[in-house]
């Protein structure tokens, strides 16, 4: 098996024996379950009150609401429906960019820290390997996080009668592209600063504290378009275009950022 | 060709904040170890053993100077093929079990899959951890930590050897069995280069030894090369009483018995003085015993004392 396999089976042997990993990604998925079934539910008590009541009291207001009104109050609780898938996009997808942030930044960092580094390098494994190796880890963890997510929003819509927002088909993949591109950011700074501090780095640097004036736009990365919590809100489509080319750019971000990682990690002293 | 060479190796570390250290870790470090030579590294803390080590290993880029491991630059990782390294302090993946973990390292050694299981049961036996083999490397003790990193380091049979601290963590018994590994590596024709405290361990094994004291080689050779002779005893036999009166009033000590005449030297000067004066005389002695100094002592002699408190 290349040497680069064998690193990332380690790898994510590795981040499965960290119970805090694990607790963190487990938990995520539970709390973002457990509050969209709250909303749900009260989303759906509040839509049954009122239709019980103006099926019982015949309301003078409902029957006078005209038909284009109707409609407007059924597109109303369309949009709470949308609400609430979008909340589960959004929790799924922070927690997702915390184990993210957790996995690339300290995939490196906690061998450093820890010393074990020096016994694998010392085999021959060139540092490429080992970056290389540490990343596909990390990608295949979050890989199996995303899928856990998209079951769960699956499970999610099934049991509580959700019709599925047209744009959450690509949501779990940007989704993933994102926090791939997060982590890709994350790993490299940890080469230079402290995990925690390169993590909180990686996140504000394109969580949009940048605008198209400001030239750090194009230098730092852009999480903006990958975010489609807006989409799901007003139940807009997604072109396949637009997929493909936000995997492209995803694609080019994790280039560049793995061969700054890579230029600074030969020059890394790991003693 | 030189299983370890280096080429004015030389190292100071910085920090971001502190930049550069005002002394060198190492200074124009020249070194060469043979192929197949048991070569002692000592130096008291800080003396820049570890540093060297980290350097040939290419964990650590030097500030100047080159290293290479059988012709080879360190930079080049296919060389690692040929070595094997046992850190001082064994950090050691604890998610794995102890036979896990010569796995993965197998693997990444490249031992031939239908010789992996064979290899890695031979030396949990060697090294008595044949009932921890299943055992999760997180609940290994310090000693049982030290052999498994032994394990790990002669895993691909390497041709070089590089052990730190090897016996740190081992009681008596482990020392003794390590001591009798390292003398069937060395009969072997295996290069081991070991950096270690215990000087009368690397006394027992090594062929030739190099002492570091703040980063400078201050000493390198054979125990015979670098021992002065401690003091010298002369047998004669059939000594005229005039010689023996002119002995007697020399700095040497001069006993007898049963007919022989012990004459000891202290220092190099009492014993060309004895030996000048046998000469004039025409004596020649029945036997020369020369007792030389222990590697505790050639140590102690090169090193500097610390400064008195």
């Amino acid at each position: 098996m290349s040497v680069v396999f064998l690193i990332a089976r380690d790898s994510i042997r590795a981040l499965l024996h960290q119970r805090l990993l694990v607790g963190l990604m487990l938990v995520s998925v539970a709390m973002t379950v457990f509050f969209s079934v709250i909303m749900s539910r009260t989303r759906q008590n509040i839509s049954s009150q009122f239709d019980a009541s103006t099926a019982e009291t015949n309301s003078p207001v409902f029957n006078k609401m005209s038909d284009e009104d109707k409609k407007k109050m059924d597109e109303a609780m369309e949009q709470g429906m949308s609400a609430v898938q979008g909340f589960f996009y959004a929790a799924s997808s922070f927690g997702g960019s915390l184990v993210a942030l957790m996995i690339f930044g300290t995939a490196v960092a906690s061998e450093v820290r820890r010393g074990t580094i020096r016994l694998t390098l010392s085999k021959p494994v060139s540092r490429l390997q080992y970056l290389l190796g540490k990343y596909l880890g990390g990608v295949v963890v979050m890989a199996g996080y995303a899928m856990i997510a998209s079951i769960a929003v699956l499970i999610f819509s099934a049991s509580e009668n959700v019709a599925l927002s047209p744009v959450l088909q690509y949501a779990p993949w940007l989704m993933f592209c994102r926090q791939l591109m997060l982590g890709s950011l994350a790993m490299l700074l940890s080469l230079f600063v402290h995990p925690a501090i390169g993590a909180v780095l990686a996140f504000v640097a394109g969580n949009g504290l940048y605008s198209t004036g400001n030239p750090l736009y194009y230098l730092l990365p852009s999480y903006a378009p990958f975010n489609v919590f807006a989409a799901i809100l007003q139940g807009s489509m997604m072109k396949g275009t637009d997929v493909v080319l936000l995997t492209l750019y995803a694609l080019d971000f994790i280039v560049w950022m793995l061969l700054l990682a890579l230029w600074r990690f030969q020059r890394k002293e790991v003693c | 060709m030189a299983a370890i060479h280096t080429e004015k190796l030389e190292k100071w570390y910085s920090t971001f904040m502190n930049g550069r250290d005002v002394a060198p870790a190492l200074k124009s470090l020249c070194l060469d170890v043979r192929e197949g030579e048991t070569f002692g590294f000592l130096g008291p803390n800080g003396a820049g053993k570890t540093t060297t080590i980290l350097l040939l290993l290419n964990l650590i880029r030097p500030t100047s100077g080159s290293a290479l491991l059988f012709g080879e630059p360190v930079t080049d990782s296919s060389v690692h093929r040929r070595l094997g390294y046992l850190p001082e302090s064994v950090n050691l993946h604890d998610y794995y079990t102890g036979q896990g973990l010569l796995e993965f390292y197998a693997a990444l050694l490249k031992v031939p899959v239908e010789m992996r299981g064979a290899r890695i049961a031979e030396l949990l036996k060697l090294l008595r951890l044949e009932d921890a083999a299943h055992k999760s490397v997180s609940k290994y003790s310090k000693g049982m930590l030290q052999r498994l990193g032994f394990a790990q380091a002669m895993l691909h049979d390497p041709d070089l050897l590089i052990l730190d601290e090897p016996t740190a963590s081992l009681d008596p018994v482990g020392r003794k069995e390590f001591r009798d590994i390292l003398v069937e590596l060395k009969r072997r024709g295996k290069t081991i280069f070991i950096s270690s405290h215990i000087l009368s361990e690397v006394e027992s094994v090594c062929d030739r030894v190099a002492i570091l004291q703040k980063g400078e080689l201050k000493r390198v050779g054979t125990l015979q090369e670098l021992s002065t002779a401690r003091s010298s005893r002369l047998i004669l036999k059939n000594v005229p009483g005039v010689v023996l009166e002119a002995l007697a009033a020399s700095e040497a000590e001069v006993t007898m018995s049963r007919g022989e005449v012990t004459v000891k030297s202290g220092d190099a000067a009492t014993q060309s003085q004895v030996e000048e004066l046998l000469q004039r005389h025409g004596i020649q002695p029945e036997r020369t015993e020369v007792e030389t100094q222990s590697l505790e002592e050639i140590f102690f002699s090169t090193i500097e004392s610390p400064p008195k408190i």
